[in-house]
């Protein structure tokens, strides 16, 4: 069984002209949204802060999921990598904000190493769990090295140095909600880049059809690690957002839980375009957030019907179903 | 369209809630496990602080109580600072209560301070949660403390070699140290010591390391919940009750919603723990009966729902202290060495580490006249602090 | 020696019981494509009807196993007809959306109504027995485990290889315009086989309750072992989830023997080994 992503959505030709110019469009609108946030919900900053990080986690697995087609249920693995790599550098005392956030990229892009080099083996079914086993492999190496990564109890401890010196990590969190900001968005528009280079459109041929590619004289496994390594990185520094703006590591950023949200928020907002993930994850913990706050006991019925109800009015995801609406014509379906 | 309309409904619901509040409101804010795989306990926090509620009126000196419940699932640092935050920035809560897990507790304690908040935690049972920030007061236990006192029960019985098995993650190596030290201090000896996976649903092999031990008792802890239920279970049909072999363990394993699962397996049992349902005193009675009102099935009470009963006295002693104003050094100084009955028995918050100095009780898993099974208390440990904090 | 024999007796049982619980979840991605993470749910559910019948209305085990079974298929034909019917040949990932959803209404919906205590399946005094096997004494539920996952694996094999509606099922699986075409109506066949998967899910969920505890969160809590499991044999293949839940079973009750707090190391390790040999699981066949 083949487990891959609804083609019909993705346009696997270049871009029209003026592709470029809606990318800029894009990003310029989520700088917009994020700094909307900041205005609007001033007294909720965690929780976006903890949004970027999230999406930051979804957009690395559109990288893999959208563009190579590679189906995975552990990207927890790469996020938490960072994550713990951030929090045991910060415990050492390494305590510049920027700083740990390059050590969390470069962790989560070696273990997306190790992650991309075991899982492109096999295909399908068994690589979705092949991506399962390495996350419960890497969720039980953190619970077993305790002395480094606190167990189950987490790794508390991280005194957070100001941003440039001069920016603290709060309680109100404004510094950590515009600097997981204005990084989400620095990734947004770099990946946008990766994705519309040879390198990307590379990667979505091999998902189209590999063997074509492999044909054509192309390699096809160091391809798609190169990408594995790129999600790393992303998720990786999304790992060590959130451990710099929690200012605790737990063993939940490690998990298959986590890997999973992650999927479903994605499908949600639709893969294979990059927004789809930031949608996915705002749409997704926005309506988590506000359930559960209203009936913290039985929220998650609440939660199962709003994917039963996306699932049959857009299948495609609510990205999709944007997409759709915009440009209706190209496709020739009205919505 | 179902989902419309009730999402309709629930947004309704959150603006009407939010234009109810009034001015002279003390807003106390619980972040607890109200869904999920431990919504037992959440539930358990709710009927503690609702039956606190009821018996002791809702307002403190003319100020009126509001709760506001938050749910986290399970342990997530992160989402526990976002709720702490937004509790405390846009909600304006005085008190910070609850918190089931240990790393939510780590995320929360930072930002205290620069909250003005206290912190009273219901249930997190690690020792080193005091340490992280002055303005934390703990009204649940320790697994240290709740286990210390096994040592010298095990020797007083006669037992001599012990196999611990103990659940591998924090709290699991809490009571396994422990343990080890009561016990070895009273002059026994840890033969072997097994950590299982959390996740193990067969037990049957561990059983099978603890006959090959050839010792006179197994030690256990599981968390609460499904995994206790097939380790009691393979502790019986693997023949080790009928071969002799004791069972030691906190009373977390036999805690009494898990009661009715275990059934007759769990007879004789010997646990240690700071609270029973069945504990007789008039206290418990009047706090039992409200409990079991607000939990709706009595069979559900269970022990997280008297650390937030107790967590609620304390928050309204800080209340009454600084009369509704927003001070959380005054509120917590002013329980500082306050003592009262509970319904598990006498407690005082100690005034060094603020965490509940308490009874620990011997317990025997009997059945009563009507043939349910209930934690039968046979011995008392008198005034028992934290172990864990005591000897750093 | 004798150790040797136990644990194999125990890695046996637990291997059976995985396997009644998994076979059904085999079937509905194998033949049906449909990647069913609500699995569990439907497990769950019959294990509330099993104790609610046992416990409350006082029939006798076999019974409620029965009224169990009949129950999870009830529920399931209209969640067949509204929501599964529209995920048949829908990108998996979609499917995983969908039936993710479904398992999230079901926990939250069980936790409503009947709360979030552990639900007991109370066994027949002749199942509760210790039977004396000469070097030791085994639960009699844990043979019963055994015996209950051989009829099922014959049981399934005869369906499927040796029976009409079994050629019918391969048929619509392997090509349903074509199939529909030579008459064979596809859409009956599927709900058929999606009531037998449920079927074997509910049955599972029962017998299996002493090895899985019965409670809200089951679906969730156990997903990742079911999917493993069903991924490692190769979907769709009976002999292939057989051969699977038996040596992960086995891997499993050794390491926690041998060292039980690396348990989860052997048996990840032991999942990666496996498909790194099998890339498409042990006998799941390329598509």
């Amino acid at each position: 069984m083949q487990i891959e992503a609804d083609t019909r959505s993705i346009p696997a030709l270049p871009k029209h002209r003026g592709g470029a110019w809606r990318d800029v469009a894009g990003i310029l609108l989520i700088a917009v949204a994020g700094a909307a946030g900041y205005f609007l919900f001033p007294d909720s900053l965690a929780l976006l802060t903890r949004v970027t990080a999230l999406a930051m986690l979804a957009l690395s697995l559109d990288l893999v999921v959208g563009y190579c087609g590679v189906a995975t249920l552990g990207q927890a693995a790469l996020f938490g990598a960072g994550a713990y790599a951030a929090g045991i550098a910060c415990v050492s005392g390494v305590t510049e904000p920027l700083s740990l956030l390059l050590i969390g990229a470069v962790a989560g892009a070696a273990a997306g190493l190790v992650m991309g080099g075991i899982m492109l083996r096999a295909h399908g079914l068994a690589q979705l769990v092949l991506s399962i086993a390495i996350v419960q492999l890497f969720h039980e190496a953190a619970n077993k090295a305790s002395s480094y990564t606190g167990g189950s109890d987490g790794l508390a401890g991280l005194t957070v140095g100001p941003l440039f010196g001069i920016f603290a990590f709060d309680l109100w969190g404004r510094t950590a909600y515009l600097l997981g900001v204005v990084i989400l968005v620095a990734v947004f528009a770099a990946l946008k880049f990766v994705v519309a280079s040879p390198f990307g459109m590379m990667c979505r041929g091999i998902k189209e059809d590999p063997i074509r590619i492999r044909s054509m004289g192309a390699f096809v496994s160091p391809v798609l690690l190169k990408m594995f390594v790129i999600s790393g990185a992303v998720a990786g520094t999304g790992g060590a957002l959130a451990a710099i703006s929690t200012q605790v590591v737990g063993l939940d950023s490690v998990s298959f839980e986590l890997s999973a949200n992650a999927l479903v928020m994605l499908v949600l907002g639709g893969i294979g375009t990059l927004y789809g993930a930031i949608v996915g994850t705002i749409i997704f913990m926005a309506f988590e957030h506000v359930v559960s706050a209203i009936n913290p006991f039985h929220w998650m019925t609440m939660v199962g019907a709003l994917l039963i109800a996306v699932v049959i009015a857009a299948p495609r995801g609510l990205g999709g179903l944007v997409a759709r609406l915009w440009t209706p014509s190209r496709h020739g379906e009205r919505p | 369209m179902v989902e419309k309309k009730l999402l309709g409904a629930a947004l309704g619901a959150l603006l009407l809630g939010t234009v109810a509040a009034s001015a002279d409101t003390i807003k106390v804010g619980i972040i607890g496990p109200f869904s999920g795989p431990f919504a037992l306990q959440g539930k358990n926090f709710q009927a503690g602080v609702e039956a606190f509620m009821a018996l002791n009126g809702k307002s403190v000196k003319g100020h009126d109580v509001e709760i506001i419940y938050r749910d986290l699932p399970a342990a997530n640092p992160a989402q526990s600072r976002a709720l702490a935050q937004e509790l405390v920035v846009k909600d304006k809560v005085q008190y910070l209560g609850g918190v089931y897990f240990t790393p939510d507790a780590m995320a929360i304690t930072p930002l205290l301070k620069q909250a003005n908040t206290p912190l009273v935690i219901f249930n997190a049972a690690t020792s080193a949660i005091m340490n992280t920030s002055p303005l934390v007061v703990r009204t649940s236990f320790t697994t240290a403390q709740t286990t210390t006192p096994l040592g010298k029960v095990a020797v007083d019985r006669g037992i001599k070699k012990v196999i611990t098995a103990v659940s591998d993650y924090g709290p699991g190596v809490d009571a396994e140290v422990a343990f080890k030290k009561a016990f070895e201090a009273a002059g026994g000896q840890v033969v072997e010591a097994i950590r299982m996976p959390l996740n193990t649903n067969d037990f049957s092999p561990i059983m099978q390391r603890v006959r090959d031990s050839k010792a006179d008792a197994v030690f256990a802890f599981l968390p609460s919940g499904p995994t206790t239920l097939g380790f009691v279970k393979a502790y019986n049909e693997t023949g080790l009750r009928q071969a002799g072999i004791k069972f030691l363990a906190p009373g977390d394993l036999t805690q009494e919603s898990d009661l009715p699962a275990l059934g007759d397996g769990a007879l004789g049992l010997l646990t240690s723990f700071h609270y029973a349902v069945a504990h007789d005193s008039p206290e418990n009675k009047t706090f039992v009966d409200a409990a079991s009102k607000a939990i709706g099935s009595p069979e559900q009470l269970s022990f997280p729902a008297v650390g937030a009963y107790d967590g609620m006295n304390v928050i309204y002693k800080m209340m009454e202290a600084t009369d509704g104003k927003q001070d959380a050094e005054k509120a917590v100084a002013a329980v500082k060495g306050l003592s009262w009955t509970s319904p598990r028995g006498p407690v005082s918050i100690d005034p060094e580490t603020r965490h509940v100095t308490q009874n620990i009780y011997l317990r025997e898993v009997a059945k009563d006249s009507a043939g349910k099974a209930y934690n039968k208390e046979i011995e008392t440990f008198a005034n028992q602090k934290d172990p864990g904090l005591a000897a750093p | 020696m004798q150790t040797a024999f136990s644990i194999a007796i125990d890695a046996l049982a637990y291997g059976m019981a995985l396997f009644i619980i998994c076979i059904g979840l085999s079937l509905t991605m194998g033949l049906m494509r449909v990647v069913n993470l609500a699995h569990g749910a439907f497990a769950m559910i019959a294990g509330y009807i099993a104790s609610y019948a046992v416990r409350d209305l006082g029939t006798n085990y076999g019974v409620a196993i029965l009224l169990a079974m009949a129950g999870t298929i009830a529920v399931s034909i209209p969640l067949e007809r509204f929501l599964y019917r529209r995920i048949y040949g829908a990108p998996q990932l979609t499917q995983v959306l969908m039936t993710i959803g479904i398992t999230f209404c079901v926990i939250g919906i069980t936790n409503y109504f009947f709360g979030p205590t552990l639900k007991t399946i109370p066994l027949p005094g002749f199942l509760s027995q210790p039977v004396d096997l000469g070097f030791r004494s085994v639960a009699a539920h844990r043979l019963f485990v055994m015996a209950c996952g051989a009829v099922v694996a014959l049981g399934l094999w005869f369906l499927i290889e040796k029976t009409a509606f079994g050629i019918r099922l391969r048929a619509t699986v392997d090509n349903a315009p074509i199939s529909e075409a030579l008459g064979i109506r596809t859409q009956v066949v599927y709900a058929i086989a999606f009531a037998v998967a449920m079927g074997l899910a509910a049955f599972g969920g029962v017998v299996g309750a002493e090895f899985l505890p019965i409670e809200p969160y089951y679906a969730l809590r156990y997903m990742v072992t079911f999917l493993v499991v069903v991924s490692v044999g190769g979907a769709g293949s009976i002999p292939g989830a057989l051969i699977a839940c038996l040596v992960l079973g086995a891997v499993d009750t050794t390491a926690r023997y041998l060292m039980p707090e690396f348990g989860n190391f052997f048996f990840y390790a032991a999942v990666i080994a496996i498909v790194w040999v099998f890339p498409r699981g042990l006998l799941g066949r390329a598509h």
